[in-house]
């Protein structure tokens, strides 16, 4: 096959922005920064068709993208003033992979490639901390050993010696790790490329229909040291507050980290405060591009950044995670500055979100002056009341009769599940925030308190409870609860207002006299079993004969669905669960 | 009486309450055969049944306990069993870990619910979740060459996840169905019947 002119290496310069189809969404995203005048860590990318390339040649790189690599290489070492491989001056690399639509299974990250004995001394000597140094090889063994070799190894932890963790690779693949940085980049670039044909990478095609001839790219980006000295360290920013939403950036800074200290959780972070204090000209520079990033995005951002010796890399921009309340307050505000329309802020708003920000929740001069019975982790938000009971079938049968029940257990197994659906809360002995009941109260939506300490749920028998799974206590007696209502608060009012006027469905809070309302909650109970979730049709036909409907199941999608279908007038306490379901499953009318 | 009526009435204390079909699933067994075999224990006093669901009597819980000693006596000392189990327990650790990350998310310093409004979030835990899955292969694949039954479990763990990777994101960690965390807190509880071990949370 002939083809046109190969291309097996691009560098990102920031002089155009490369197809997205072309490069992947890591490298697409980086020269996006670059265009905007935003400093990152020199970059190269090896773009798709090398992939098919390399898939075609049964699975070896040829000598063209070979020698383009080493190239891209010297290009990389001459923006950097480093060398790759040479101790004197080390140039470090991360290798990812990056394809047009981000898929599982295909490789993960490596970060310090490159990195090889006499660095890993010259670390030492230049630091002057050689455990931080060998930590960092250690690391970047592990995650090669992991990632590239498939070895089977335990999480990392901190204490294993580099040697020893590339025994145990050898052990376990029958590879080594290489020695030349080189090879070791080769490998890897092999590895990301393979794992377009992974199990996983496959399956997730076959499910969305994405054709198997696409491929991967692989960015190739040099390593900035966060590490360097004490004008150095790594960190993170919210472009506002993510748990508030309050339009005032958050960040978390780690003097003299490298990147994944962050993120891995390992070392103490301080505040931006303290950042300005001592790098105050990065930190007027990070604030002004993160307001560019803002507003080119229209979205909250979240950027990680290194400083090298006084000078500011973005490593990374995406939307940033955040509170249900951030999320409403977020919609609202952007929509002010005139940065989204009406239809935008609504699909920045999840049904979810609303009914989190309308939980009912505790009082704190309530919680402030009642008894605590029982104290333990948080493991599910939000305030139930309820009786204590300690077997499973009795909290089913007491729940049957309309009882609230909270139910209260040493540990819970699998033949507790059918308890913990009838209780409103649960509270258990033993376990942390990441026990079977945690993640089964968590998927149920119960709020619940784990590892209150043996033999307290015994002692929770009986008595009236009110369990806070925000705080992780448990209070005597039945507390009065705070309900929140979308009139109450001005900025659900505000996106109340714009679903109003969007909404695929009429949706109202009060019947018309005189008209017979279907209560679906009522009409469906015998088809809520276990194993069958209520289809559209089943809806469809319970709603015959009826001009209006209730029920919990019209703030689904296959509720919306049904209601649209019949063209039914849907009845809710809250229109704006129903419309904002509607929008997200039929779209804008006229859109 | 034959393997399954024991095997019929272990695979509901399981699931504490079920039908047939779920016991037989779980099993990995023919429902015709659940569904007799659970007849009989409901002769035997073993089982309580009305309206084609089951659940274990508390005569049957006594009964079971016997029969553990004598069914599982000799895999509670196999030391290649309890060496997956061990190996189990810390991959179970990290699911745990997973499927929180599932369900919260980090908003800046603090945890808040997941309400999957973050697609890139969402995919990289999907992800890790097919890297756990292959370790979980790797394990519990060791404990199925001595107790070939497991083997059913780890079936139902692979559907699970294709299931996920399919767009339906209930079957992570969703309760009512066949979720990946539903099919592992069931194949947990199984490894620590046959084993004797007390759940430590």
């Amino acid at each position: 096959m002939m083809s046109t002119t190969r291309s097996p290496v691009l560098s990102l310069d920031g002089t155009s922005v490369p197809d997205r189809d072309l490069v992947g969404g890591k490298a697409w995203s980086l020269a996006q920064m670059l265009s905007l005048g935003l400093r990152v860590p020199p970059a190269v990318v090896i773009p798709v068709p090398e992939c098919r390339h390399y898939l075609e040649a049964e699975r070896s790189l040829d000598e063209e993208v070979q020698s383009a690599i080493r190239s891209g290489i010297k290009d990389l070492e001459r923006r950097t003033g480093r060398r790759f491989g040479d101790p004197s001056h080390p140039m470090l690399v991360s290798v990812r992979s990056g394809a047009a639509v981000s898929m599982p299974g295909m490789m993960d990250t490596i970060l310090n490639l490159g990195m090889t004995d006499a660095i890993e001394e010259s670390l030492a000597t230049s630091s002057g901390d050689p455990a931080y140094a060998r930590d960092t090889r250690a690391r970047f063994c592990h995650a090669f050993g992991e990632i590239v070799l498939k070895a089977d190894l335990d999480p990392y932890v901190t204490g294993p010696t580099p040697t020893e963790i590339c025994e145990r690779v050898q052990e376990d693949t029958g590879r080594s790790i290489p020695a030349d940085p080189y090879e070791q980049l080769f490998d890897a670039i092999c590895a990301v490329f393979d794992s377009w044909q992974s199990t996983r990478a496959k399956s997730y095609r076959r499910h969305w229909g994405i054709p198997d001839d696409g491929g991967t790219a692989v960015t190739v980006q040099a390593m900035v040291f966060g590490n360097l000295d004490d004008r150095s360290g790594t960190g993170v920013l919210f472009t506002r507050n993510p748990l508030s939403g309050a339009p005032e950036p958050y960040g978390e800074w780690l003097p003299g980290g490298q990147g994944e200290d962050v993120v891995g959780g390992t070392h103490a972070v301080v505040g931006l405060a303290q950042m300005r204090e001592h790098l105050p000209e990065a930190v007027s520079e990070l604030l002004d591009w993160a307001d560019t990033l803002e507003k080119e995005h229209a979205e909250v951002q979240d950027i990680e950044f290194t400083v090298e010796s006084g000078t500011l890399y973005l490593l990374q921009t995406r939307a940033a995670k955040r509170s249900p309340e951030a999320a409403v307050r977020i919609a609202v505000d952007l929509f002010d500055e005139g940065l989204i329309d009406h239809d935008e802020g609504l699909a920045r708003v999840t049904p979810e979100q609303v009914r989190s920000v309308l939980m009912p929740r505790l009082d704190p001069a309530v919680a402030a002056a009642a008894s605590v019975l029982a104290a333990g982790e948080p493991a599910c938000p939000g305030v139930a009341t309820g009786v204590g009971v300690l077997d499973p079938d009795e909290a089913v049968s007491r729940s049957a009769a309309g009882e609230n029940v909270v139910l209260v257990r040493p540990t819970t197994s699998p033949d507790d599940v059918h308890g913990m659906i009838a209780a409103k809360a649960v509270v258990t002995d033993l376990g942390g925030a990441t026990s079977h009941a945690a993640v089964v109260t968590r998927a149920l939506g119960r709020p619940s308190v784990v590892g209150v300490g043996k033999g307290t749920a015994a002692s929770l028998v009986g008595r009236h409870l009110t369990v806070d799974g925000r705080s992780g206590r448990v209070y005597d007696t039945i507390l009065d609860l705070v309900e929140a209502r979308v009139e109450d608060d001005p900025i659900l009012g505000r996106i109340a207002a714009w679903a109003a006027g969007s909404s695929p469905l009429n949706v109202v809070d009060h019947p018309v006299e005189g008209v017979e309302v279907a209560d679906l909650d009522l009409l469906l109970t015998d088809l809520s079993a276990r194993e069958t979730p209520i289809d559209v049709d089943q809806i469809t036909a319970a709603l015959e004969g009826f001009s209006s409907a209730r029920g919990a199941i019209l703030a689904t999608e296959q509720g919306v669905r049904a209601a649209h279908d019949t063209g039914i007038t849907v009845v809710a306490d809250c229109p704006l669960l129903v419309q904002l379901t509607a929008l997200r499953t039929l779209g804008t009318p006229g859109a | 009486m034959t393997d399954l009526d024991f095997l019929a009435v272990h695979g509901l204390a399981i699931r504490k309450a079920g039908n047939p079909a779920s016991v037989a699933v779980l099993l990995g067994a023919d429902e015709a055969d659940v569904s007799a075999a659970l007849d009989r224990a409901v002769t035997a006093g073993h089982v309580a049944g009305a309206n084609g669901t089951f659940m274990v009597a508390p005569a049957g819980q006594a009964w079971l306990t016997e029969k553990y000693q004598t069914v599982f006596g000799g895999l509670r000392a196999d030391g290649d069993l309890l060496h997956a189990y061990e190996r189990f327990e810390k991959v179970n650790g990290d699911l745990l870990a997973l499927m929180t990350d599932w369900q919260t998310m980090p908003a800046g310093d603090a945890r808040v619910s997941n309400d999957h409004s973050n697609p890139d979030y969402d995919a990289k835990i999907i992800d890790a979740l097919g890297a756990l899955h292959e370790r979980a292969e790797r394990v519990v694949g060791r404990a199925a060459e001595i107790v070939p039954r497991l083997q059913t479990h780890l079936d139902r763990l692979e559907a699970a996840y294709d299931q996920v990777l399919g767009g339906a994101h209930d079957y992570v960690s969703g309760v009512r169905i066949d979720s990946y965390h539903t099919v592992w807190y069931e194949l947990h509880e199984d490894l620590l019947r046959i084993l004797e071990k007390k759940r430590q949370e």
